[in-house]
C-alpha cells in the first residue's frame, strides 16, 4: 500500500493520465496469452474509468484553490539536452477540464455498452487511449510535451471515426485528421522558434512553459511586436498558435470538418469529440495564446472576436435548417463554441471565467445531447427529423431527459448553459459591447432551433409506425441520463463550487497578461473615455 | 620511407569484406551433392544458412563499428587520410548495417516466394555494403568514386534479380544507365576540381578551393549533381520510383535506405568539408533542391496506386527535408542529418518488408488496394505498417518525428544565429508539406483499417526471420520516437558495450566532422 500512496501523492496527475492506456495495455498483453471475452474488456474499461473519475476527484480534493500558479507538479526530464523534460501540472482551469474528461469517459462507455458491436476489443483500446492524450494534454507544462499529446490524440479518433462511423466515414476521418494536423504542424514551427529565442533570450534552450525558478520558462521570454525576423514577432507567432487551436475549437470558417466528423462518427466518438476534444482549442487560447502574445492577441481580437460573432450567428442559421439531428448539433457546437471565444477576448474576469464554465457546460450538454441521439439511433437507425414526431407519448422518460438537455444547451436560467452565457456576455458587455449585443442574438436563435427540433421530435401526432412500438429508456440508459442530468442542475443552481477552484487561475491568467502587455490592457478604457471627451466637445 | 599504415582503422568493414568472399564458396559447399554437410539441400534451406552467415559478418561489423566509437580518431593512412573513421562515418556505417541486416533477414522467404531464391543475393548484398561502408568514411573523391562503385553496382544486379520479372528488368536497367550516368557526372567533377585545386583530398581541396573561379564551381556543381542522382533529390529523381517498384521488394527497401545513408554521408562530407568554402553559392542551390525535392516527392506521391512507388516518392520527399540538415550543416544540421537517417531506416524498411510479406506464388501485391483490411487478416503487420506510415508522416511519439523535429530545430537555429528568414521559410514549407504527406500515408493506414479484406490476397504468415525485422523495426520506430535519448543505452547494454546514447552520438558524430573541416 505504500507504493500506492506514494503514486498519489507524487504521481496523481500521471496515474490520472495513463491510468486507461495502462489498462487496456495489460488487457491486449492478456489478450496475446489467451483470448478474454468481451465482457472483460467491457468491465475492465468500465471499472478503469470509474477508478480514474474517483482519482479526479481526488485531485479535486487535494486541489488546493487559494495556491497559486500550478500545483502537483511532476517533473522527470525527458530530452534534456533540448530542455524537454516530462512536466504535468494543474491549475483550476485545466482542473475543471480534466473532471469533465475524466467525469464523461465513465458516462459514454456505458452509454455505448450496446451500440458498438463489431470489434469491441479495439474500440475501447482507442478510447482509452484518447482519454489520456485529452488528459495529458491539459495536464502537460511542457511545450514538446503538450504538442506530443495534442498530436497523437488524433490517432485514437481517427480510427473511432474511421472504423466504427457511418457511410462516408473514411472521407471524414481523413479531413479530420488533415485540417487539424495542418494546423498543429504550423505551431510546432512557433513552438521550436519560442525554444530557440529563450536560448537566445536566457542562454538556455528549453521547451519548458512556466519557468522552474531559478530557471526561467517560456513565459518570461520577450516577444518583439515589431522589428526583428517576422518569424520572432508576435503576430506570426499568435497567428500560428491562434489557427491550430481555431481549427480545433472549431471557428468559423475552420470549422467544415466538423460536421462531417459529427455525423460520421459513432456516437461515443462524437460525444468525446464534441464534449472534450473542441475544448482543446478553447484552452489552447486561455492557456498559451492569449497569455505569450498578448499584444498580438489584442491586434487580432477584432478579427477573431468577429469570426467567433460569424460562428454563432451562421452555426446557429445552419443548424436551423438541418433534417439529421446529430448535424444540428454539430452545428450548434459551431455556435456554442464561439461563445467561448468570445469570452476569452473580452479579456476580463467575467468573461474568462465564463468562458472556461462555459467549455464544461457545452461539454456536459452537447456531449449528453449526442449520447441521447445515440439512444435513439440505436432503436430507429435515423436521425432524420421528419422520421420523428410524437415521441413524448411512447417515450416519456427519454422525452423529459432530451428537454432538459436542450434547455441546458439553449442556457435555460437554473441549468447550467445560463450561468456560462450570462457571466460571457456580463464580461463580453464590459469590453466588447457591439460584439456582446450580435451574440445576444445567438442565444434567442439557438432557443428557436432547438425547442424547434423538440417539438419536431417529440410532441405531434405519432405518424410513423415504427414509431409506435417504441421502448423507453433501460435501467442503464436511465442511469447515463441521470449521470449528466446531474451536472447540469448543479452547475447551474450552484455554480460557485466549479467557479471558486479556478478564480485564482483566471486572476493570475489576467495578470500575467497585463504584465506582458502593459499598455493594450488598459485600452479599451482608454478608448472609451477618448471617445466621450470627443463627443463633449 | 613507406607510410606507417594503420590497416586496422578498417577494420569495421573487414568482417563484411570477408564475408564477400567466404559466401560464394559457402554457396558451393551446400550446392553439392553429397558435399561435406551431407545431404543435398533445398533452396530454401540453403538460403536460411546463407542469409545467417551473412547476418553473423554483418554483426561482427556492426560490433567492431560500435566499439570504434570510444576510440579515438583512426585513418587508414596518415598522411594521405583517403579513409577517416570520424563519428559520422562509423554512425553511419552503424545505420548501413542495421538496415543490410534487417534486409537480408526479410529476404529469404520473400526470394522464395517470387522464385528468386538464389544465393548470389547475399553476396551482393554484403559487397554492396561494404562499398557504402567506404563510401560513408571517404576522406578523398577518389575513394569517393570507387566506393561509390563498388556499392552500386551490386545493386545494379539486384535490381534484376527476378529475372523471370520484365518489370525487374527494367528496373535494373533503368537505375545501371542512370547511375553510371550519375557516376560519370561525378568523376568529371572530381577531375574538374583536382585541376583546379590540386588535390583529391577533401580537406586538401577546401583550403584551395576558389569560389570565384568558374572551373571550382563547375566541379563543385557536377559533384553535387552525382551525389543528387544517388540521393535521389530532384530533378534527378526520376529514375527511383520505376527501379524501385521494379526491383524486388526488400531490394527497393535497400536502395531506399542503406544505399541512401551512404550517399547522404558522402553528400555531408563534401558540402561541408570541401565545399565550405563555396557554402553561400551552395546554399541557395540546396535550399531549391530541398524545396522542390520533398513538395515534388510529396504531390506524386499523392497520386499513386503502388505501394512501392509511393514509398519511392516518399523517400523522394525525405531526401529533401534531409536536405534541409545538410544546408544547415555544422553540429546541430549533421547532428539532425545523422539521427533521421537511423529513423528513417527502420520506418523504411518496416514498410517494404510488410509489402514483401504479401508477396506469394511468384506475384507480388503491391498496390494500395491489396493491403485492404489487413488488420482482420494479419493484425500484426497492419499494425507495423501504421507505425512506419505514422512515423513517415511524424507523428510525435515516433521516430520519424524526433528526426523532422531535429531537422527543423537545427533550422531555425541557424535562422536565429545568423538572422536569415530563408531557413525558417524552408520549415514552414516543409511543415506544409509534412501536411500534404498525411494523405498518402493515412490512406495506406485507412485501406488497412477500414476496408473489408480482399480474397485474393493471402498473405502468408510471416517467418521467424520476417518477424525479427517486423519487431525491430517496430521497436526502433517506437524507441527511437519516445526515448530518443535513451534508446541505444538499452540495446547497447544488452551487449555489453560502452554506453552511447543516439542523440549525442550523432552529436558527437557531427563535431568530429566540425573539426576536419578547415
Amino acid at each position: 500500500m505504500d507504493f500506492v500512496g506514494w503514486l498519489l501523492d507524487n504521481h496523481l496527475l500521471s496515474l490520472i493520465t495513463f491510468l486507461p492506456l495502462a489498462t487496456v495495455g495489460v488487457l491486449a498483453a492478456a489478450e496475446g496469452l489467451a483470448r478474454l471475452p468481451e465482457a472483460v474488456w467491457k468491465w475492465g474499461a468500465l471499472i478503469a474509468s470509474l477508478v480514474g473519475a474517483a482519482l479526479t476527484a481526488l485531485l479535486w480534493q487535494r486541489f488546493d484553490p487559494a495556491a497559486s500558479g500550478q500545483q502537483m507538479v511532476e517533473r522527470v526530464a525527458w530530452i534534456p539536452s533540448y530542455g524537454i523534460s516530462y512536466s504535468m501540472g494543474t491549475d483550476g482551469i485545466a482542473l475543471l477540464l480534466a473532471a469533465l474528461t475524466s467525469f464523461l469517459l465513465p458516462v459514454v462507455l456505458l452509454a455505448s455498452w450496446t451500440d458498438i458491436h463489431k470489434r469491441v476489443r479495439s474500440y475501447l483500446f482507442f478510447m482509452m487511449a484518447l482519454q489520456t492524450g485529452m488528459l495529458g494534454a491539459f495536464f502537460a507544462l511542457n511545450l514538446f510535451l503538450f504538442y506530443a499529446f495534442w498530436e497523437t490524440m488524433l490517432i485514437p479518433m481517427y480510427f473511432i471515426i474511421g472504423i466504427w462511423g457511418g457511410p462516408r466515414r473514411i472521407y471524414a476521418t481523413v479531413k479530420f485528421f488533415i485540417y487539424t494536423m495542418l494546423g498543429s504542424l504550423l505551431m510546432l514551427v512557433g513552438i521550436i522558434a519560442l525554444a530557440w529565442m529563450h536560448q537566445q533570450q536566457f542562454g538556455s534552450l528549453t521547451f519548458e512553459y512556466y519557468g522552474v525558478p531559478p530557471a526561467s520558462g517560456l513565459l518570461d521570454l520577450v516577444i518583439p511586436t515589431e522589428g526583428g525576423a517576422w518569424w520572432q514577432q508576435q503576430s506570426f507567432l499568435f497567428g500560428v498558435f491562434a489557427l491550430a487551436f481555431a481549427i480545433k475549437v472549431p471557428m468559423f470558417p475552420f470549422h467544415t470538418w466538423l460536421p462531417d466528423a459529427h455525423v460520421e462518427a459513432p456516437t461515443p466518438g462524437s460525444a468525446v469529440l464534441a464534449g472534450v476534444l473542441l475544448k482543446l482549442g478553447t484552452f489552447g487560447f486561455v492557456r498559451y495564446a492569449l497569455p505569450l502574445f498578448p499584444q498580438a492577441a489584442q491586434e487580432w481580437a477584432p478579427w477573431i472576436v468577429g469570426l467567433a460573432l460569424i460562428g454563432i450567428v451562421y452555426g446557429a442559421l445552419v443548424a436551423w435548417v438541418q433534417q439529421d439531428v446529430k448535424k444540428l448539433v454539430a452545428y450548434s457546437s459551431v455556435s456554442h463554441m464561439g461563445f467561448i471565444v468570445l469570452g476569452l477576448f473580452a479579456l476580463n474576469p467575467q468573461g474568462v471565467t465564463g468562458a472556461v464554465l462555459q467549455m464544461v457546460n457545452h461539454g456536459v450538454s452537447t456531449g449528453a445531447l449526442f449520447i441521447l441521439v445515440g439512444m435513439i439511433y440505436e432503436r430507429r437507425h435515423v436521425r432524420d427529423l421528419d422520421a420523428f414526431g410524437g415521441l413524448a407519448r411512447v417515450m416519456p422518460v427519454f422525452a423529459a431527459f432530451f428537454a432538459i438537455a436542450t434547455m441546458s444547451s439553449i442556457g435555460l436560467p437554473g441549468l447550467n448553459g445560463f450561468v456560462g452565457e450570462f457571466l460571457i456576455l456580463l464580461g463580453a458587455f464590459s469590453s466588447l459591447r457591439w460584439p456582446a449585443v450580435i451574440a445576444t442574438s445567438g442565444v434567442i436563435l439557438s432557443a428557436v432551433y432547438m425547442l424547434w427540433a423538440v417539438r419536431r421530435v417529440f410532441f405531434g401526432p405519432l405518424v410513423h409506425e415504427a414509431n409506435k412500438v417504441l421502448a423507453d429508456l433501460s435501467p442503464r440508459e436511465r442511469l447515463v441520463a441521470v449521470a449528466l442530468v446531474v451536472p447540469m442542475i448543479w452547475i447551474g443552481v450552484h455554480p460557485a463550487t466549479f467557479t471558486n477552484p479556478m478564480d485564482r487561475a483566471v486572476t493570475e491568467l489576467l495578470e500575467t497578461v497585463n504584465r506582458r502587455a502593459p499598455d493594450t490592457a488598459a485600452q479599451p478604457q482608454r478608448e472609451a473615455s477618448a471617445a466621450l471627451a470627443v463627443e463633449a466637445k | 620511407m613507406a607510410p606507417q599504415l594503420d590497416v586496422f582503422a578498417v577494420a569495421p568493414m573487414m568482417p563484411v569484406a570477408l564475408g564477400v568472399l567466404v559466401l560464394p564458396m559457402f554457396e558451393v559447399l551446400l550446392m553439392r551433392r553429397g558435399s561435406v554437410l551431407g545431404q543435398p539441400m533445398s533452396a530454401a534451406r540453403r538460403g536460411t544458412y546463407l542469409a545467417t552467415l551473412s547476418v553473423g559478418f554483418l554483426l561482427v561489423s556492426l560490433l567492431l563499428t560500435m566499439n570504434a566509437f570510444s576510440q579515438p580518431l583512426r585513418t587508414f593512412n596518415p598522411e594521405n587520410p583517403m579513409v577517416r573513421m570520424d563519428g559520422v562515418a562509423l554512425f553511419l556505417c552503424a545505420t548501413v548495417l542495421i538496415g543490410a541486416v534487417l534486409t537480408v533477414l526479410a529476404s529469404t522467404k520473400y526470394l522464395e516466394h517470387v522464385h528468386s531464391n538464389w544465393g548470389e543475393f547475399y553476396t551482393l548484398v554484403l559487397s554492396s555494403v561494404t562499398g557504402m561502408m567506404f563510401l560513408a568514411s571517404a576522406a578523398d573523391l577518389l575513394m569517393l568514386f570507387l566506393s561509390l562503385e563498388l556499392m552500386s553496382i551490386p545493386v545494379y544486379a539486384l535490381a534484376g534479380f527476378r529475372r523471370a520479372s520484365l518489370r525487374s528488368n527494367e528496373s535494373a536497367v533503368k537505375y545501371f544507365l542512370i547511375g553510371s550516368f550519375a557516376s560519370g557526372l561525378l568523376l568529371y567533377g572530381s577531375a574538374l576540381l583536382y585541376g583546379a585545386t590540386g588535390s583529391l583530398e577533401l580537406t586538401e581541396i577546401a583550403t584551395s578551393f576558389d569560389p570565384e573561379s568558374a572551373l571550382d564551381l563547375c566541379g563543385a556543381g557536377l559533384l553535387l549533381v552525382g551525389l543528387a542522382f544517388k540521393i535521389s533529390s530532384v530533378p534527378f529523381h526520376q529514375w527511383a520510383p520505376d527501379a524501385y517498384e521494379g526491383a524486388p521488394t526488400t531490394v527497393s527497401g535497400f536502395m531506399a535506405t542503406t544505399v541512401k545513408v551512404a550517399a547522404f554521408g558522402a553528400l555531408v562530407r563534401v558540402v561541408s568539408v570541401a565545399l565550405a568554402p563555396a557554402a553561400d553559392a551552395l546554399g541557395s542551390v540546396l535550399w531549391v533542391l530541398a524545396v522542390l525535392t520533398m513538395t515534388i516527392g510529396n504531390v506524386m506521391a499523392l497520386i499513386q496506386r503502388n505501394t512501392k512507388r509511393m514509398l519511392a516518392y516518399s523517400s523522394i520527399a525525405h531526401a529533401g527535408y534531409l536536405l534541409i540538415g545538410v544546408l544547415v550543416g555544422g553540429e546541430a544540421g549533421t547532428g539532425a542529418v545523422l539521427f533521421y537517417l537511423l529513423s528513417y531506416t527502420f520506418m523504411t524498411i518496416g514498410a517494404f518488408t510488410v509489402v514483401s510479406v504479401l508477396a506469394r506464388d511468384g506475384r507480388e501485391y503491391d498496390a494500395i488496394d491489396d493491403l485492404s483490411g489487413l488488420v482482420q487478416t494479419k493484425p500484426f503487420l497492419a499494425i507495423v505498417m501504421s507505425a512506419c506510415m505514422f512515423s513517415l508522416l511524424g507523428m510525435p511519439l515516433t521516430a520519424g518525428f524526433v528526426g523532422k523535429f531535429l531537422v527543423f530545430s537545427s533550422a531555425v537555429q541557424q535562422g536565429l544565429a545568423n538572422g536569415s528568414s530563408s531557413l525558417v521559410w524552408l520549415v514552414v514549407i516543409a511543415v506544409l508539406n509534412s501536411a500534404l504527406s498525411l494523405g498518402y500515408y493515412l490512406r495506406v493506414v485507412a485501406v488497412m483499417f477500414f476496408q473489408p479484406p480482399r480474397e485474393d490476397v493471402q498473405p502468408s504468415e510471416p517467418g521467424s526471420f520476417e518477424r525479427i525485422v517486423l519487431l525491430a523495426c517496430f521497436a526502433g520506430v517506437l524507441l527511437l520516437g519516445i526515448l530518443p535519448q535513451d534508446a541505444l543505452p538499452w540495446v547497447v547494454s544488452l551487449v555489453n558495450l560502452p554506453d552511447v546514447n543516439v542523440l549525442q552520438l550523432a552529436a558527437d558524430a557531427a563535431a568530429s566532422l566540425a573539426n576536419a573541416s578547415p
